[in-house]
């Protein structure tokens, strides 16, 4: 029995504590007033000899309580002696090989590889082995394998990734192939340079309870310098029309040593085109702002690179970068030439920067086939339309189009069936007594972002004087009302694209929204919103999940390129969810066609430079304390005393026997005092 | 209250019941006044007005005493002398030790002792005997002498008596053996915790004056059986000293002690022909009040 807290043991000298009671409510004890002690002074002391004994018990009880609350408090432990065979039998053995990017700072890699080739020479003929790579996921490479040749091609088969580390899920596909294993000796080898950033301690990792684990660590000191590209930002100006761009890279210095004069380069299509020179004091960073760049075309590649160092992986960081295009509205007036009443809308658009919208006027008879192929929203401003123009539109949204019809005095619908997403009704006019006023507002809608803070735009302060009535359909949602309930903005989506329904005018002839300071930014989130406009991330993380629909966009036969050249489908029966593995830039292309139709940036995980690593032991012990007597199994590291205590908790057993000697104590207590 | 007792029809009242009338003249005549009414066929009842004698007529007798009867047949002059008229010396020996102010059920040692000598005076004094009281701890307290009037003076004496000094037997009845020279009848009243041998030695002397001596031992009920349940700190009334006892280890060896001193005090009272009582504090004072009695029948059977 060993003790991990033994300073804890001072508190025994509370023991004296109940004695001292003891002898003090000896004292105090009832006092009977008696004629005389003339015959009870001739038997002496026998009484008091007696009482003793009778309080014993109670006294022990105390005693016991406070020495075992005590002894839970000094956190006791069961020294086991370490063994080195766990039994006899086949074993079951699982090597986790750690291969993210940091393994390939300097020698680590082989090293692991050597470490998990001795695992494999290790096994008996009647010996299983799976292995199992680990990054931020896991892979199993080989699953519970006799064969020791395929399970020693497959360690030289395995090369250093491009992810993160997470040992988390490494150990539960581990935890897995050991719980249904029928085989008698479990054991887990974790080959890896445990890096910190790694284990999260929240992680739930639990081995079977007969299964051990033994790290092997390959992590060696982090002398030589090391310098990675932590971040790049990217700030659009426009330059005489010409649309450009700013690169600012974060340089980090991880290393030991402080970097002078690096060589950091901007890469632009793959050609250096500039190059600075920086400082960077070990463990800080610092940032590189390049000469603006301007944006030739589509999908522009770029990279920041630094040059070669122990750790090459994050010393280059990709970005794509596109001209931003602008949102096409067509608006749909009655007045062409005489813009009066989309004045106000038309000059709301103008205004926009990112998205900018391009706005053309047109009347109902005037829409073209080739204003719908291009346009991104239409904006029906007060007219009727026809049953032709409406069965046009619902095409148009049905492809993916937005459109927002603002039902005003003039607006008759006849055509497109249940396009809409309310029936137009009569008028309320409230030119006589209070204005209406808008009332309860969807601030938790995309379009209404913009106002979703605290005091970021009051609706009410519009006075509406006149609006129509809508009968929202049942799929559709009512996004704004009228203080006497009725609905002002109502949206539904019909194939890929929406439509909104606004109740009112936008100009002065209804109300004066367009008079307040919430019209612009509401006429730029309907717009926004219907256009389903996002501005593309320049990169994406090695890990992150690409959505295919959204990268496919129109293209027949979609497939993606990864940086290793390799193609993956992204349409019909070998479709795959395209996870970033790689470090480069993925194409996303027709089958047939030549160019590429997107390109997306992948980098490594950045957090992944940072090499500090933890103990072994404190990861060990984390994933196979909840078991109790899953232990660790390993010549070189020894069990620490609190992994050893943690196992076996036996100060919580204590605790609980001093807590139930204290219950009994006051029972005893009690029925002492009442007797 | 009815309690069992061994006579018949007699009407006994709990002492504690007495406790609570308080006035001691009150609790004396009822008392007195049924006892006697209950024991009117007595023996010794009208005793003290039986005809004795005649003697001659000699001056300074009083006049009216003449037995004119016998003169006319005499022509001499005689005069009757009754039982009664040699008066007795009744005097009550009251221990007002701080040990006898002790009582479990209700009425003290003390109270009890002054009922019971209360009763006693009442009794006597209607017998037309003279009473008086001596009331004593470690020294003499209070001392009535004998006197036919003497009643109310000892019933207010003993109304003031408070037990707070500790007791001892020797010294205050060595001073009354001097005092007590002419015969009387002496009761002594004490819970006698002293050694046998002191107690006779106080009491003798008494004796060998030729007093006729009553002894009533005052017991509490508790002093006799023990009963406390609890181990607890035992303190000595008069010395203040504590002992912590469990009775209940020691109750029999405590009664056992108890028996011894009483038996020795008996068989040292019955050698000299003192009469001895142990009275109960529980038991009915009429039951004192008989036991006395009966001694004093036997008394003046013996004379």
């Amino acid at each position: 029995m060993s003790l991990l807290a033994p300073l804890f043991l001072v508190g025994l000298a509370g023991l004296a504590v109940p004695v001292y009671i003891h002898l003090i409510q000896r004292e105090k004890k009832r006092v009977i007033q008696f004629p005389s002690l003339m015959f009870l002074a001739r038997i002496p002391y026998q009484s008091v000899r007696r009482r003793r004994i009778h309080n014993w018990l109670l006294l022990l009880l105390r005693l016991a309580a406070i020495a075992l609350v005590v002894l839970a408090f000094a956190r006791p432990y069961l020294a086991r002696p370490q063994r080195t065979v766990t039994g006899t039998g086949a074993r079951e053995v699982v090597i986790l090989l750690d291969h993210s990017y940091s393994m390939g700072y300097g020698d680590r890699w082989p090293k692991a590889r050597a470490a998990a080739k001795a695992v494999a020479a290790s096994l008996s003929v009647s010996d299983r082995a799976s292995l199992v790579l680990v990054d931020g996921n896991a892979e199993v490479a080989v699953r519970s394998t006799e064969d020791k040749a395929r399970l020693l091609a497959a360690i030289d088969k395995a090369e250093v990734s491009a992810g993160g580390t997470r040992y988390a899920p490494g150990l539960k596909v581990a935890g897995t192939i050991l719980g249904e294993s029928s085989l008698p000796r479990l054991e887990a080898t974790l080959i890896s340079d445990f890096q910190r950033v790694g284990w999260i301690g929240s992680d739930a990792v639990e081995l079977p309870a007969t299964a051990t684990l033994t790290p092997v660590s390959v992590d060696a000191p982090a002398t030589t310098p090391n310098a990675g590209v932590a971040a790049v930002s990217l700030e659009r100006a426009t330059f005489e029309n010409q649309e450009r761009v700013i690169v600012t890279a974060s340089i980090a210095n991880v290393g030991a040593a402080p970097l002078a004069g690096l060589d950091v380069a901007l890469e632009i299509g793959g050609r250096a085109v500039q190059t600075l020179k920086t400082d960077v004091a070990p463990g800080a960073a610092a940032s590189v702002t390049f000469q603006p760049v301007t944006v030739t075309g589509p999908n522009m590649r770029g990279s920041v690179r630094l040059p070669a160092d122990a750790l090459a992986r994050d010393n280059v960081r990709h970005f794509v970068v596109s001209p931003l295009t602008a949102v096409s509205v067509v608006v749909v007036d009655r007045a062409p030439g005489s813009p009066a009443s989309s004045l106000y809308l038309t000059r709301a658009a103008a205004i926009g920067e990112r998205p900018s919208f391009a706005s053309v006027l047109r009347a109902p008879d005037a829409v073209s086939e080739d204003d719908l192929r291009h346009a991104s929203v239409v904006v029906v401003n007060d007219v009727a339309i026809s049953s032709g123009l409406g069965t046009r539109l619902r095409t148009f949204v049905e492809r993916g189009g937005g459109l927002l019809v603002i039902a005003g005095p003039r607006t008759a619908w006849s055509g497109g069936g249940d396009l809409l997403p309310a029936s137009i009704g009569g008028t309320s006019d409230h030119t006589r007594g209070d204005a209406a006023r808008l009332g309860a507002v969807e601030y938790g809608h995309p379009m209404f972002e913009a106002f979703r803070a605290a005091r970021s735009g009051d609706f009410t302060a519009a006075q509406f004087f006149g609006y129509r009535m809508l009968t929202a359909t049942a799929d559709s949602r009512v996004l704004a009302r009228f203080d006497a309930g009725a609905p002002a903005l109502v949206e539904h989506t019909v194939g890929k694209g929406r439509v909104l329904l606004w109740a009112s005018s936008v100009d002065l002839e209804w109300n004066d929204l367009a008079l307040k300071p919430v019209f612009l930014p509401f006429v730029h989130g309907a717009l926004k919103h219907l256009a389903a406009y996002a501005v593309p991330p320049p990169y994406l993380t090695v890990g992150q999940v690409l959505d295919p629909g959204q990268l496919a966009g129109e293209i027949s036969e979609p497939v993606a390129l990864t940086p290793s050249g390799s193609r993956v489908p992204l349409s019909g029966s070998l479709a795959q969810v395209l996870t970033v593995a790689e470090q480069g830039f993925y194409e996303v292309r027709g089958a047939r066609a030549p160019g590429a139709a997107s390109v997306i940036a992948a980098n490594v995980d950045v957090s992944e430079s940072a090499l500090e690593s933890i103990d072994p032991k404190a990861l060990v012990a984390a994933a196979t304390s909840t078991s109790g007597s899953a232990r660790v199994e390993q010549a070189g590291l020894p069990l620490s005393p609190e992994a050893q205590e943690r196992g076996q908790r036996l100060w919580w057993l204590l605790l609980a026997a001093g807590l139930a000697v204290f219950g009994a104590e006051t029972i005893l207590a009690n029925r002492l005092s009442k007797a | 209250m009815d309690a069992a007792s061994p006579i018949p029809g007699a009407r006994f009242v709990d002492p504690s019941v007495l406790a609570r009338i308080g006035n001691l003249e009150l609790v004396s005549k009822s008392l007195v006044d049924g006892f006697i009414n209950g024991l009117h066929k007595a023996p010794f009842f009208g005793s003290s007005v039986d005809f004795a004698e005649h003697r001659g007529y000699v001056p300074g007798d009083d006049v009216r005493r003449i037995d004119w009867k016998v003169y006319a047949r005499t022509e001499r002059f005689y005069v009757k002398e009754y039982e009664a008229d040699s008066n007795m010396n009744f005097s009550v020996l009251l221990d007002m030790s701080k040990s006898m102010d002790f009582g479990t059920r209700g009425i003290t040692k003390f109270d009890y002792a002054r009922f019971l000598t209360a009763c006693l005076t009442n009794l006597v004094h209607r017998q037309r005997d003279r009473v008086g009281l001596v009331a004593f701890d470690s020294d003499i307290v209070e001392h009535v002498p004998p006197s036919a009037k003497h009643m109310e003076v000892v019933l207010h004496t003993l109304e003031k008596l408070t037990p707070s000094r500790p007791g001892k037997l020797g010294p205050p009845l060595k001073k009354l053996a001097e005092f007590f020279g002419r015969r009387g009848l002496l009761v002594v009243i004490s819970d006698f915790y002293e050694e046998p041998d002191a107690v006779a030695e106080a009491i003798f002397p008494l004796r060998f004056r030729g007093n006729d001596i009553i002894v009533f031992h005052v017991m509490d009920p508790s002093e006799l059986d023990f009963s406390f349940p609890d181990a607890s700190s035992f303190e000595d009334l008069e010395s203040g000293v504590q002992m912590p006892i469990v009775p209940e280890g020691l109750r029999d060896e405590y009664r056992a002690l108890v028996q011894a001193h009483t038996q020795a005090l008996q068989k040292r009272f019955a050698a000299n022909r003192v009469d001895y009582a142990v009275l109960d504090t529980s038991k009915p004072l009429d039951f004192a009040l008989f036991s006395y009695l009966n001694m004093r029948e036997r008394l003046m059977r013996t004379r």
